[in-house]
């Protein structure tokens, strides 16, 4: 694709037509086993004694339903785009991921070089990496699922035994760890950039506070793209205000 | 949703359910799935093959470590935790095509509501596979279309712009996922934010020099893991608990 002035040279590689075609054939298998299951339940439905129109019915409302959510989360794709790039933030976003997953991921991968996120001059070794990391981490799900699904009721039965209570603790432990290191390395990169962290948590602490309290989920759905813009408006407002302090 | 327990079912449906139906959902689900890993590298092939850019063994190594760290648990706890809601094939389709809880279940929950079926029969099953397949549909497309769309936008902006989205929507994602959190566990997002702090300075400082390697991997350790160790501390001597709706 052609650019001037590129402010990353990376990025002229992960939006090149050789990335949109890689991530073609993994989007197609999302759409294939959709069709499938879809086929089957269809058929299976009519036997078990569901009519047609409760069929059409339910797949009217799930397009309906799926239009909203998934405008949201373009806007949150926003971020990807402008740091991996337009095919890999779409294979991402369409097979296993989410924003919340994604990011982390891809700034763990170029951290390894001294880099993060949002620097002009990422290595395409750096970019790599991150491809690298998104992948190899976003697979355990996907294996997991895949040879997991048809022991799930044993599964959920074995973990049972008064511990259960424990695990919302950890794994809450364990994400506010992982990103509180990705916070201090934002908050050590500039004054705009520690606004746009605090901007983006206060906006996500207002909204979910409104959405608990009148029980709108809509509001829960927008509430990270609604932080994001807001954070990109007070990073922008300080650099060009203020400047950074450090 | 959780249509496999044949008890829940109250009609003759329920053979061609648990004979016909979920064998078949569970060999194609584990193959489609297992394809998706497999082409999933899709990207990272072509960044070697074509662009010829292998990241060096180490750095993806450390990078995954650090993800696994974070997120390993996760790959086992969301499938359990949401099974019930989603059903076999539902776990099958959500785990490959991701955003679950702000797409997947609200598709699923409303399909069975205007279809008329209950949720936790076979036929509620029938009707959440329907409605999650068609919604599968409609984000990929919107998804594919928008983030060529967005990169065309991305390309075309000037270059404060550009620096701008590279810069600062990371760091507001960043804070309100960890406010999304600490709301939950506010003295255990202190924990791990002191933490982070003090292992990012030791890191810029150079205190760690004496480690093999981009010490890297022990910020990000010693955040994880202190995090989970303290909030399991804090957990057995009753200073935090889990909230009602973990």
């Amino acid at each position: 694709m052609l650019s001037l002035a590129s402010v990353s040279a990376y990025l002229d590689v992960a939006n090149s037509r050789w990335l949109w075609l890689s991530t073609l054939p993994v989007v197609l298998v999302v759409l294939l086993q959709a069709s499938i299951f879809l086929r089957r339940a269809w058929s299976d439905g009519k036997e078990m004694g569901l009519s047609e129109a409760q069929l059409k019915s339910g797949f009217k409302t799930g397009v309906i339903s799926a239009i909203g959510p998934a405008i949201a989360v373009l806007v949150g794709m926003l971020a990807l785009i402008a740091t991996v790039g337009g095919p890999v933030s779409w294979m991402r976003l369409s097979v296993i991921g989410s924003v919340a997953f994604e990011l982390p991921a891809a700034e763990l991968g170029v951290s390894q070089f001294g880099y993060s996120l949002g620097d002009d001059d990422i290595s395409e070794v750096a970019y790599a990496t991150a491809v690298w990391t998104m992948t190899l981490g976003g697979t355990g799900w996907l294996l997991f699922s895949a040879f997991g699904t048809p022991h799930m009721e044993k599964l959920r039965q074995k973990m049972g035994n008064g511990r259960e209570k424990l695990i919302p603790v950890i794994s809450s432990a364990a994400m506010l760890g992982a990103f509180a290191y990705f916070l201090t390395g934002e908050v050590a990169a500039g004054t705009p950039e520690t606004g746009s962290v605090a901007a983006g948590g206060i906006v996500m602490l207002i909204l979910l506070r409104i959405a608990d309290e009148r029980d709108v989920q809509w509001i829960r759905e927008w509430a990270l793209g609604t932080a994001m813009i807001v954070g990109l408006v007070v990073g922008v407002a300080l650099q060009v205000t203020v400047g950074s302090w450090w | 949703m959780s249509g496999n327990d044949p008890r829940a079912s109250t009609d003759g449906g329920t053979d061609v359910y648990r004979d016909s139906f979920v064998p078949y959902i569970n060999t194609w689900g584990r193959r489609t799935n297992l394809l998706a890993v497999a082409l999933s590298f899709g990207p990272a092939i072509v960044l070697l093959t074509v662009f010829d850019i292998l990241p060096p063994t180490e750095a993806i190594t450390s990078a995954f470590v650090a993800v696994a760290a974070t997120y390993g648990i996760f790959w086992f706890i969301e499938p359990i935790s949401y099974y019930p809601v989603l059903g076999i094939p539902g776990t099958y389709m959500a785990f490959l095509s991701g955003n679950i809880s702000n797409l997947r279940l609200p598709c699923a929950a409303a399909a069975q509501e205007s279809a008329d079926v209950q949720t936790g029969t076979s036929e509620g099953s029938i009707i959440s596979t329907v409605a999650i397949a068609a919604s599968i549909g409609v984000n990929t497309t919107l998804l594919g279309v928008g983030a060529f769309a967005l990169v065309s936008v991305f390309q075309a902006l000037p270059e404060l712009w550009r620096t701008a989205l590279g810069s600062y929507l990371v760091p507001a994602v960043f804070g309100a996922i960890f406010a999304q959190f600490g709301r939950d566990y506010p003295k255990v997002a202190g924990v791990g934010f002191v933490l982070a702090l003090a292992m990012t300075t030791l890191l810029e400082g150079g205190f760690l020099g004496f480690l093999p390697g981009y010490p890297l991997y022990v910020v990000i350790i010693v955040s994880v893991f202190g995090t989970i160790l303290i909030a399991r501390w804090m957990w057995q001597n009753g200073m935090i608990e889990a909230p009602e709706e973990a």
